[in-house]
């Protein structure tokens, strides 16, 4: 089994951890983790599927990558000021929570 | 051998994803995530991808846990119902545990069977770096192959932090509450040593970027750190207006880059081409501040900064 196979597979598995978590999480700041995984997973999928052929590392999804990461922190920080925002509001932080207003 | 140490990485990196989304409570859970971001840069240099492990262990691992480590706060602050995970097994838990088993074999199986691509940019991209400025080939894709990305990119920054004071509302975000201690002396100390050192190394990190691993956004995330170092410590205070410092700081790098890009298309160059090593360490040079100063008010969580009073 070659390194590429090990990391493939182990990207398929963290997409699969954060598509859970997403699903199935009840408290929103664990959502946003679950998010900030299946972005991992995604990223560590495109580096990994273009280190197959060997030789020189491929720049471009590395660099597709870097961008994604600087994304990734840019919509967690807006996804913490909406969740604050919204615990403001609402005083409720999940979404398991039955809404008693409608 | 090396592949021992592939293997164990690997699951690592799954362990951690998994305890990460069933962890029993959320702070164990966002240490968990800070850590998976910690393996995550040892696969990336594994991959022979150094730029990235710089980037996710500063960016992904560092500032996103300090993110996510100061909304917790936020939270907690409001007792301990808000921070409470919600009840560990759903009815939907079982059935969906199935079905992402499934999403996981398949999607590992179609990669696994997926043909490498011909004619990918990367072997373009190699063949053209011995008639570039930089000799790093990400930064050359960053700045010169695609740099429209790179430019879009500092808009997401912008628009992010645009975003996050418009839903914080007229009441402002909720207060941080941190504990300073301005008054230890050891404190000061630590400053004077570790504030110039950031400065220094983000420094570094930027010039090695041209021809090393290093570049714009790591060096960024280096100063971002020495920058919430000061607010952790209470030498800078959050205010409710902006100064002219946070202001021009967040967009200069969306200025310098989009300025340079007009110029070259009135020169008859096409927009965003880059004249020269010179143009490339001067772009990095306005987005490194852009993005610091991004990521300080994003976790200071406050329009503005002002001095603090001094012990």
């Amino acid at each position: 089994m070659s390194q590429a196979a090990i990391y493939v597979m182990a990207a398929a598995a963290v997409i699969g951890a954060g598509v859970y978590g997403l699903l199935v999480a009840g408290h929103l700041l664990r959502k946003l983790l679950a998010i900030n995984l299946l972005g991992s997973g995604v990223f560590l999928l495109l580096v990994a599927l273009a280190g197959r052929s060997g030789g020189a590392p491929d720049p471009v999804p590395q660099a597709l990558v870097i961008t994604g990461i600087v994304v990734a922190v840019s919509m967690t920080a807006f996804a913490l000021a909406l969740l604050d925002r919204l615990f403001r509001e609402t005083g409720q932080a999940r979404m398991d929570v039955a809404d008693d207003d409608d | 051998m090396s592949l021992a140490l592939d293997g164990l990485l690997a699951i690592s990196l799954v362990v951690l994803a998994l305890q990460v989304v069933t962890g029993a409570s959320l702070f164990r859970s966002i240490v968990m995530f800070v850590v998976f971001g910690l393996v995550m840069a040892l696969v990336w240099a594994r991959l022979r991808a150094p730029n990235l492990a710089l980037a996710e262990a500063a960016i992904g691992a560092g500032v996103s846990g300090a993110l996510l480590m100061l909304g917790y706060r936020r939270l907690r602050a409001a007792g301990p119902e808000a921070t409470r995970p919600g009840p560990r097994s759903s009815r939907l838990a079982a059935p969906l545990s199935l079905l992402v088993a499934g999403l996981v074999a398949s999607l590992g199986w179609t990669a696994l069977g997926l043909p490498e691509a011909l004619g990918a940019a990367g072997a373009a991209v190699v063949a053209a770096m011995p008639s570039q400025a930089v000799a790093n080939p990400v930064t050359a894709v960053l700045l010169v192959f695609r740099g429209y990305d790179t430019l879009l990119e500092l808009a997401v920054l912008l628009v992010a932090l645009a975003g996050a004071r418009a839903v914080e509302g007229p009441a402002g975000p909720a207060d941080l509450a941190i504990p300073t201690m301005t008054g230890l002396p050891i404190v000061g100390a630590l400053l004077a040593a570790l504030v110039p050192l950031s400065v220094l190394v983000a420094g570094y990190l930027l010039h090695a970027g041209g021809n090393a691993p290093g570049g714009a956004f790591q060096g960024g995330a280096v100063l971002a750190a020495a920058g919430v170092l000061l607010v952790l410590t209470g030498r800078l205070v959050p205010h409710p207006v902006p100064g002219p410092v946070e202001r021009w700081g967040a967009v200069l790098g969306l200025l310098v880059f989009s300025a340079l890009g007009l110029v070259m298309l009135a020169r008859g160059q096409g927009m965003l081409s880059m004249p020269g090593a010179w143009s490339i360490y001067l772009v990095e040079s306005a987005m490194l501040v852009s993005i610091a100063t991004t990521l300080v008010l994003l976790l200071g969580a406050a329009p503005g900064l002002r001095r603090g009073p001094l012990p």
